[in-house]
């Protein structure tokens, strides 16, 4: 009968917003996201970044990432570190602390985020000569 | 050169208004006119007048004859051989260059035994002509390039199997302008005849004989003249390349812009070659009138003098005196400010590179806040006509009347290194015409002789009053030409010496129309700046002690910190940073005259303009819009709003300003020499008379702009080390 | 050196049949129509003539017309050579001077002239003919005569500056030939013997008689004329009796 009227799809609802925090949570996360799912929580990374999966949902999209609060809008794809880019892609179903044989060594470096259009992108300096050179004051006058 | 020619010969049927003139003076020269004779190029009847060479018969026809070593305004060689066309009845071809036509002769510029000849003349060039076309910079502008593609053979018979290599001449060091590549070298003496009959230096010449024969100095010599670049134009190969432009910029891939030079006051026509924002090259334009086909190196090669030393942006000297970079309007706003609360006591000082519609805005926002100092960097003496009548302030006889002058009299100038192109128009008259030229100033180089009267200035006193030798000649001269350099007038008797040579002039009786008292000015701006009524010198500024001064352009240390009052503010508004930005409290960025189209008059009263070829760097703005936007913050706002509006002010003020190409003669001149009367000639001192450029090694380096010119600074280094050579 | 590498370079391209060393063309002659700065030949050495030349000098210029003195050119840079043995660039400078011409116009014409030595010439010029007439005499043997006696190649200066050993074109005496000179002197109608004994004559500076070596006078043909040696015939000779 609660199938039938479709009571079940509210509570479900309910459901998701409640394991989501909370109303207010909810919508935060569906305007930073601009999805509400649940899932199980896998693992969390050094930044902070959750990764959650949801058997229910198909292929593809039963795996994904909550960024961690402090990017607020600003995430994109290259926050997600090296360990766990793999699970998220479907390339092993073993999150990163229970891989036996992900090699560690001490000089890997740390991860880094894509800098592209931000102040500390790479920028290489010009070897052109400028066209114009302007006058430089000089200090005595 | 050639595709000059070609537009000539095409244009040839309908010919222009200056080539008639220039046919009908020349004619006029020839007492009586001989009767003219008929001969056929290509079949089609032509009358020339007797004398006239196979090439300018065929010229008249519009039928293009290929040459490598005529040209017009050199003597005729007849080396090449490119030229051989067929004459009928005649059993060999015959140089077309230098053969005068006969009566009735048929010249065939296209039969089979013309063409055999050109493909062989070609083949032979091409023989020992190395191909390395892709890094060549002639490759595009090349005259054996067209030529062997129009009348070369299409198949080569240059089969080296046995790699005996071409002939290889070692390149030869000729200062820092002329670069030389003298494998490419065809030997068509046109730079050796350039050198020897317009440069008057007979540094280049042609060394040994046969397939051996060079063109060089044969010793290490620089060849130096102010004129050199001109063999660069000339050299029909990529023999003689521009150094400074080598390796920038292919001539297909360049844009052109028709404009003037201004870094002397002759006004010469150039064309800018810009590409990708820059000014690559600067070349002679055309101009019978006013440069031939010439340009002096300073205006050829000045051009990097305007990549450097730049005002990019508006500056103001913070509290701790130092200039710094502040935005418009910034700077406007506390420009404004300051010359608010001067009122009028505001001064205003133009340099020599200021165009004409600056100086107008200049002048018409001072006046509307109630000041007159308007003031420009040459002095010109104030006493007698001053500058009332046009006449006492121009070249009136005209560049082009030079040439046809019988007696020149030169006082306290140097023509050759402060118009280059005049005097080469003397020069020519020398050489072709008998020209006597008398030169009152310090002993110079002129390139030709002439007869040195001392550098007293007492001469001019006795010429004036008809006891000079001098004097009598000037009377019986027809044609007589009196030159008076700007630089002597800078002098405190200059008003003393200008009433004397105006009294020289009236004692000539030259032929109708004939114009004999000329001045002659260094600077560009300084005829505009006269015209639209500005003070020449700056006595006025230094007795008025205004408390803002603005320096148009103005770097010749003219005035000096020392000559302002305590706390006067300096505005520089211009485009360099020379002598005047550093004295400035506000620095506004300027135009250069590449960079804008504005209006110069030239010291003969010709209005010419320049149009821009590249935008002004950074935030440098054309100047008069500097001061219209700095007339509306002060609440005075000047009329005009676009270039229309303030060339149709221009035309206001003065009329010949918007004449654009046209020289208007001046009158007056008995008025002028009636009003020099009244000066007092006594007070002519004893100091000798001198002039500021007297060498070379002065003559490049004369304005913001050749200062800040690398290539020029080179020139000078050149001269100097040439001075310590032994040849 | 340079011409070793060449030479070998080039053998070595005949033999191997691939172009091993390119280079350009090689000069045909050994004059070089640029001058370089030599401890011998700098315009530090002064030049002047001297007293009895400088006479000559004035002689030249009188035979010339005013206004067309620069003719003198020619002789008065021969005047130089002979009194220097060769012709630096301070003569040509001095030469300059005194016809009041641009050096440049100078040194085209010291330059175009073969016979103007600009660079240091022994006491003796030897310049053996090998155009094809002497060539055809045996002006080879000649050459290699003089070669082998004063160890010289052609071109070459001996040490001891006494002579100066130069191969030429033609110098129109086709009918003695072979034949060298030396100096204003023709040495005519040579053989290899003849010309050892020249060159001695010349190392112990005696002058040995110019002029033919086989008893010729001049030109005339050895022995009996062979043509032309009847007496000429009279007007009518081989005419048509009709006529």
């Amino acid at each position: 009968m609660a199938k039938f009227l479709g009571i079940d799809k509210v509570l479900s609802v309910l459901n998701i917003v409640k394991e989501n925090g909370g109303l207010r949570a909810s919508l935060y996360k569906m305007f930073r996201m601009d999805e509400l799912k649940v899932g199980t929580l896998v693992g969390t990374d050094k930044y902070g970044n959750k990764y959650y999966e949801n058997k229910r949902f198909f292929y593809g999209r039963n795996r994904w990432i909550e960024y961690a609060p402090y990017y607020h809008l600003d995430y994109d794809g290259s926050q997600v570190p090296a360990e766990w880019f793999g699970w998220l892609h479907y390339k092993t179903d073993l999150p990163p602390d229970q891989e036996p044989f992900r090699p560690k060594y001490k000089w890997m470096l740390d991860h880094t985020e894509n800098l592209s259009g931000t102040p500390g992108q790479y920028m290489p300096y010009s070897t052109t000569r400028p066209k114009i050179e302007p006058w430089i004051p000089t200090k005595r006058c | 050169m050639l595709r000059t020619t070609l537009l000539k010969a095409l244009t040839g049927s309908k010919l222009g208004p200056k080539h008639i003139t220039v046919l009908s003076r020349a004619a006029s020269d020839v007492a009586k006119k001989p009767e003219k004779i008929e001969v056929f190029i290509d079949d089609q009847p032509v009358l020339v007048e007797p004398g006239t060479t196979v090439l300018q018969a065929a010229a008249l026809v519009g039928v293009e004859i290929p040459r490598f070593c005529y040209h017009e305004r050199l003597a005729v060689a007849g080396n090449c051989r490119m030229c051989l066309v067929e004459v009928e009845k005649s059993p060999k071809p015959v140089a077309a260059c230098a053969m005068p036509v006969m009566k009735g002769w048929r010249i065939k510029t296209n039969s089979e035994m013309t063409k055999k000849a050109r493909e062989g003349v070609m083949e032979f060039l091409l023989v020992n002509h190395p191909l390395d076309c892709p890094i060549c910079d002639q490759g595009g502008e090349c005259d054996l390039q067209d030529q062997s593609m129009a009348f070369g053979s299409d198949r080569s018979r240059f089969t080296d199997i046995d790699f005996s290599g071409k002939r290889a001449v070692e390149d030869k060091d000729i200062g820092p302008l002329i670069k030389t590549i003298m494998t490419r070298c065809i030997h068509c003496t046109r730079c050796i005849r350039f050198a020897s009959e317009i440069a008057g230096v007979d540094d280049l010449g042609t060394t040994g004989r046969g397939s051996g024969m060079e063109i060089g100095t044969y010793v290490q010599k620089f060849f130096l003249s102010e004129l050199s670049g001109n063999v660069i134009d000339l050299c029909p190969v990529g023999a003689l390349t521009s150094k400074p432009y080598s390796f920038t910029a292919r001539p297909w891939e360049i844009r052109k812009i028709d404009s003037i030079d201004v870094l002397d006051a002759v006004g010469s026509n150039i064309v800018v070659s810009t590409r990708t924002g820059e000014v690559m090259r600067i070349m002679p334009r055309t101009n019978e009138e006013i440069n031939e086909e010439w340009l002096s190196d300073k205006a050829r090669f000045a051009y990097d003098g305007l990549k450097r030393q730049r005002l990019v942006t508006p500056m103001l000297k913070a509290t701790n005196g130092e200039l710094k970079p502040v935005d418009w309007e910034t700077a406007l706003l506390s420009v404004a400010k300051v010359m608010k609360n001067a009122g009028s006591s505001i001064g205003a000082i133009a340099g020599g590179l200021a165009d004409a519609e600056a100086l107008v805005a200049l002048k018409d926002l001072l006046n509307r806040l109630g000041s007159e100092n308007l003031c420009t960097e040459h002095t010109f003496p104030m006493d007698g006509s001053a500058t009332d009548l046009r006449s006492s302030y121009l070249l009136n006889n005209k560049i082009m009347g030079a040439e046809e002058a019988d007696f020149a009299l030169l006082i306290g100038t140097n023509p050759r290194f402060e118009a280059p192109l005049l005097n080469s128009r003397l020069r020519k008259a020398y050489v072709h015409k008998e020209l006597d030229v008398a030169l009152i100033g310090p002993k110079v180089n002129l390139t030709y002789g002439y007869n040195h009267l001392g550098d007293d200035p007492e001469v001019i006193s006795k010429i004036a009053s008809g006891s000079h030798p001098i004097a009598q000649k000037l009377k019986s001269a027809k044609k007589p030409l009196i030159i008076l350099g700007a630089d002597l007038l800078q002098r405190p008797d200059g008003a003393a010496i200008l009433s004397q040579v105006q009294k020289i002039a009236s004692l000539a009786s030259p032929a109708e129309g004939w114009k004999v008292f000329n001045i002659l000015h260094k600077v560009a701006s300084q005829v505009a700046a006269l015209d639209v009524g500005y003070t020449p010198g700056v006595d006025k500024i230094r007795e008025n002690n205004p408390k803002v001064i603005f320096l148009l352009g103005a770097d010749e240390c003219a005035i000096d910190r020392s000559d302002l009052p305590e706390g006067c503010f300096v505005v520089y508004q211009g485009h360099h940073g020379d002598h005047g930005a550093t004295i400035a409290d506000a620095v506004l960025p300027g135009a250069a005259y590449t960079e804008k189209q504005a209006t110069y008059v030239n010291t003969e009263g010709r209005a010419q303009q320049t149009l821009p070829a590249v935008s002004p760097p950074g935030n440098a703005r054309e100047d008069w819009k500097i001061i219209r936007a700095l007339s509306e913050i002060l609440g005075a706002p000047l009329p005009y709003d676009s270039l229309e509006d303030i060339r149709c002010r221009l035309h206001q003020v003065a009329p010949h300003l918007t004449r654009y190409g046209d020289a208007e003669s001046a009158n007056y001149f008995k008025q002028a020499q009636e009003l020099a009367k009244n000066i007092q000639s006594d007070k002519i001192s004893g100091s000798p008379i001198d002039v500021k450029i007297k060498e070379l090694k002065d003559f490049y380096m004369t304005d913001a702009i050749s200062r800040a010119s690398p290539t020029m600074a080179k020139c000078v280094q050149a001269v100097l080390k040439q001075e310590q050579s032994k040849y | 050196m340079l011409t070793t590498i060449k030479t070998v370079g080039s053998c070595l391209r005949r033999t191997l049949g691939v172009r091993s060393l390119q280079t350009a063309s090689t000069l045909q002659h050994e004059a070089v129509f640029n001058h370089r700065d030599t401890p011998e030949d700098n315009p530090d050495i002064p030049f002047d003539f001297t007293p009895e030349n400088k006479k000559r000098a004035d002689a030249i210029l009188a035979i010339y017309p005013e206004g067309h003195k620069r003719a003198a050119m020619i002789p008065l840079l021969d005047l130089a050579q002979r009194q220097h043995g060769w012709l630096p660039i301070s003569a040509m400078h001095k030469v300059a001077e005194i016809l009041n011409l641009p050096r440049m116009r100078v040194y085209e014409v010291a330059t175009f002239y073969t016979m103007f030595m600009r660079k240091p010439t022994g006491k003796y010029h030897i310049q053996v003919c090998t155009t094809t007439p002497c060539w055809l005499r045996g002006s080879d043997e000649i050459l290699d005569t003089i070669k082998c006696n004063l160890k010289l190649e052609v071109g070459e200066t001996s040490s001891d500056g006494m002579f100066t050993l130069s191969e030429v074109e033609c110098l129109g005496a086709c009918v003695n030939a072979p034949m060298i000179q030396v100096n204003d002197d023709y040495y005519e109608d040579l053989t290899a013997k003849d010309t050892e004994e020249i060159l001695n004559d010349l190392k112990n500076n005696k002058k040995p008689k110019p002029g033919p070596r086989n008893g010729r006078f001049a030109a005339e043909p050895i022995g009996e004329p062979t043509c032309l040696a009847g007496e000429p015939p009279g007007p009518g000779f081989g005419v048509r009796s009709d006529l």
